[in-house]
Formats: C-alpha cells, structure tokens, sequence
C-alpha cells in the first residue's frame, strides 16, 4: 500500500488526521476523491467549523 | 436590403433567391457564426425533468461549447460553462447525475452547483489567501428562461427575453410542450437524449426542418413500408385531407414551420389502430383538446425550426432536436422525445418503439435526411461547385400576411402549400435573419420589431 488516503470512499462520520494536525470528522463527501467536507473536533482552535478539505491534506485515517 | 458587409446581396442575394454554397463550407464563415449568431441568440439546452432534484445535473451544449444545466441545492435552475477558472479543463465529464461539487481533475479547483469558486487547492499556503475566490465562480449564462419545462439559454445580456424573441411562434412549439389534450406544460422526456454525428453544415437539418415539403419523395421507401402508428405511411395523418397545409414564417424573429389548419368543427379521426388502448388514449385526447378554448386545438403540428439550431416536430414523433456546430463541415444532432407526462405506461411504450423506429440515427426517416444531408454538403466543397449558387425561387412572392381560415388567423408570413405543396419562403426567412445576425453589430440592430414599434407610436 502507498500510504496515501483515498478520500473517495471515505463515509460520513470518519475521523481523519490532517497535514496541520487537527483531526476532522467527515460531514460530507461528494466522491470525487479530490474534496471532503469535514468538522473540526473539540480540541482544535477552528473547534465546530466547516471546512473542505483538499485529499493532499488528509494524512491519515483515524477511524 | 444592407449589402454593405456582404451577406446581403453578397453571398445571400434573396431578392433573385440565390445563395452562395460558400455559407455552407467556408470555414471563415464558419468561424463567425460562432460568435455572431451563436454566442447571441437563444440556445435550447434541455429539460427541466431531467433535472428535478436539488444537486441534479444534464451536461449539455450551447454552440460549440460545453455547458452544465444544473439545479443548485437551493432548487435554482442555473447554465454555466463547463471549464474550469483556472485552466479550462471541463469539471464535469459525465453525462448526467447528482452531485454537491464540481471538481476539476486538473488542479482540483471545485465549483457549488450555484457556480461558487469553493475549493482552491493550497489556499492558504501557494495563493497565501490573497486569490478573490468570488470573482472565479463558473462562468454563467447572461440570461436564462425555462418555458413549459425546457430551458433556454443566452450568452448576450443585450438580448432580448425568450419569449420575446420566440414572438408569437410560441404556438407552434406549445403543440410540444403542452399535453395532447391541451393543458399547459404536460409534457416529459422519454427515455434519454439520442446523440450523434453527421458530415454536414449545421444549416442543412435547420432548412430541412424549416418546412422542406419539397423533399417527401427522399422518405418514399418509408411511406411504403407504413412505419406509422396505424401501420400505414408515415404517420397517422387523415385529417390532411381536410386541412389547410401552411407554411408559416416569423420575418422579424427567422422561426418557421410548416403547419396545418383544420376546418372549425372537424371530429378526431381514428388512428393507432394498431393498439386499441392507444388508440382510445389520443381519441379521448382529441375529445379533450377540442373542449378546451385557445387556436391551438384546431392546429396539427409539423416539423420547423426556432432560430438558430432548434427543430420542433410536434406531431408524432414528438420531438425537439439540436443541431449542435462541430465544424463546418461536421454537426453533432441531439434529439429529445416528448410524451405527456401521465399518459399511461402501455402508451409511452408503444410511443417509444414507434420514435426509435421513425427519428434518430437508426429511425427509418432519419437515415434518409441524413444521406441526403451528406452528400450535398461533400459534393458542393469543391472549387468548381462553389462557384454555382443553390437556388430558393419556389414560391416567391406568393407569401400573404394576415392569412385566415374559417376565423382561425394565423402569425406572420403564410404561404398556402394546400395546392402548391412546397415553397421555399420557409429556407428564405431562416437565411435572411442569419444574413441579419451575421451583419449586425449588436442586438440593438436585430430587434427590428422595437424599432417597428416605436415608429408606429410616433406616428399616433
């Protein structure tokens, strides 16, 4: 495996790691395997916002 | 006649009904009519009910160009171009579908069904947030009308509304729109959009679908072997023998058809004999059609064209079909079939198998326009052949205004064909407002019925 997320089939819910180090929940996604929708969790100064998210930022699958 | 930049009495000299081959397979002109009659007038794109969900989207074309007809997530129908701010490339390549972005695979840009620049790859970090995002949506149409469920769009703003433009040929394409028994907007496509591409000019299906009666004898293998719903002929058409056959032309607007008339208290006529629960389906139409006020119920529909590229056939088949420009010397046709949208099951059926068989690129009828439509336009690219122009004299001077039969007084130019059986004032209305667009240096030039109309008003 090349390491690399594949956005495209990423379900609604999903919990990605991004290049910055926030961690996302997915709130959407139109698959088209170049964009997701997601929310910042908790934790994170942008904390309740919605944001696209380019796949190049998404680093890693949490759950 | 304005002769001063050469369409007029240049190329078109319609007074003697002469029109140079040139207009037909020199690319320059070509070129031109992309901008000038193209990038102006009012361009069908599609349908409403092939769109009806929030996110819904039909890739179409306007021109030679790309387009996305698409209803936003708020529900408005809305044209962009298919090209992307950045580079050009199309973001979406799909037929057809649902989706809440637009997505460029070139650099990922992404577009909101409302046409919003909302994505750009490495915002922050390559444009350092200084790009204005609002000034890069989707390119949109300037003005856009969806009438009785089709959609029209035009890149002008100097344009007229549509149905200003349509004038009152609108009519003749409500005998598409409207239900077989007469009530407002009921029709809907059947089955999907069938594409394909001929080795012609674009103008030759527009002046055969203007009212060229003249060429029945290239369908008579087709007469022969009865294709039409009774079995017999074409069509089921006995009310021909009772009615005016017309050629009708808009001067102003460059739409035209050919039409028939019926006398005021004509009885519907058995047809679709070959399936009775067809047959009483249009014979309780008819019933319906003839109780309900309005010209329209005495009017039996036939093929002719909206200015530029758009032909209507709103007899069976019932159709709307495109004439898309490729090249000069190729047209990609797009041809959507109509049905009432709550006809029952066993008729849209039975409707389908009869347009498949009558219309499109296999549809016995089809096959022949488009033999004869090819070989014109190879054998008139030569030198020697462009040297001899096509002749359109049939019925000059024969066309009357305020034309009537039995108090049903019909728009604009009408040749009767009841006895004569073709004109060609039909192809000389179509080529005079090409001649006007190609001329014209702005709409303020094409509207002539504005100009009319203040003159009139002056005088009082």
């Amino acid at each position: 495996m090349s390491g690399i997320v594949n956005v495209r089939d990423l379900k609604v819910g999903t919990r990605v790691m991004l290049g910055s180090g926030a961690e996302v929940e997915i709130v959407s996604n139109p698959g088209d395997g170049v964009w997701i929708f997601v929310r910042y969790l908790a934790a994170d100064a942008e904390a309740g916002e919605d944001e696209m998210i380019f796949a190049q930022d998404v680093v890693e699958v949490r759950s | 006649m304005n002769a001063t930049k050469g369409y007029h009495s240049g190329l078109l000299d319609l007074s003697k009904g002469l029109i140079s081959r040139e207009i037909f397979v020199n690319e320059e002109i070509y070129a031109q009519e992309q901008e000038r009659v193209f990038a102006r007038s009012w361009l069908f794109v599609g349908h409403e009910s092939q769109i009806p969900n929030p996110g819904d989207f039909f890739t179409s074309r306007m021109g030679e160009e790309s387009v996305i007809l698409c209803r936003d997530r708020a529900g408005t129908v809305r044209v962009f171009l298919n090209s992307c701010r950045h580079r050009g490339m199309k973001v979406c390549r799909y037929d057809d579908g649902n989706t809440t972005v637009f997505t460029c695979p070139y650099h990922g840009w992404s577009y909101g069904t409302d046409g919003r620049l909302a994505g750009v790859p490495f915002f922050r970090e390559a444009y350092h947030s200084e790009l204005d995002r609002t000034k890069l949506g989707l390119v949109e149409v300037a003005q856009l009308c969806c009438y009785k469920g089709t959609v029209w769009a035009n890149w002008d703003a100097a344009a007229p509304p549509f149905l200003e433009h349509l004038g009152e040929f609108s009519r003749f394409l409500d005998l598409i729109l409207d239900g077989w028994d007469g009530r407002e907007g009921q029709a809907e496509l059947l089955g999907g959009v069938q594409k394909w591409i001929i080795p012609c000019n674009w103008k030759w299906p527009a002046e055969n679908f203007s009212g060229d009666t003249y060429h029945n004898i290239s369908h008579r293998s087709v007469d022969l072997v009865g294709a039409g719903p009774s079995g017999r002929s074409r069509r089921d058409y006995s009310e021909l023998n009772v009615a005016r056959k017309l050629h009708v032309t808009i001067p102003d607007r460059g739409h035209q058809t050919i039409t028939y008339v019926l006398p005021k208290d004509h009885e519907p006529q058995a047809a679709y004999q070959n399936s009775p629960e067809v047959a009483e389906y249009f014979r309780h139409c008819e019933e319906e059609r003839r109780k309900r006020p309005g010209a329209n119920s005495r009017l039996m529909g036939a093929p002719g064209e909206i200015f530029p590229n758009v032909a209507l056939l709103p007899r069976q088949p019932r159709t709307l079909a495109v004439w898309h420009p490729v090249n000069a010397h190729q047209t990609e046709v797009w041809r959507f079939f109509f049905v009432d949208r709550d006809a029952p099951r066993a008729v849209k059926n039975f409707l389908r198998d009869y347009y498949i068989r009558y219309s499109g690129p296999a549809g016995m009828t089809e096959q022949d326009d488009m033999e004869n439509w090819n070989y014109a336009h190879s054998a008139s690219r030569g030198v020697i052949a462009r040297r001899y122009p096509y002749t359109y004299e049939m019925g000059m001077g024969h066309a009357v205004e305020n034309y009537e039969f039995e108090g049903l007084r019909m728009p604009g130019r009408v040749v009767d064909l009841t006895k004569a059986q073709a004109s060609e004032e039909p192809m000389r209305n179509l080529y005079r407002r090409w001649a006007q667009f190609m001329e014209a240096g702005s709409w303020d030039d094409l509207m002539t019925w504005r100009r009319d109309g203040e003159r009139r008003e002056a005088a009082e």
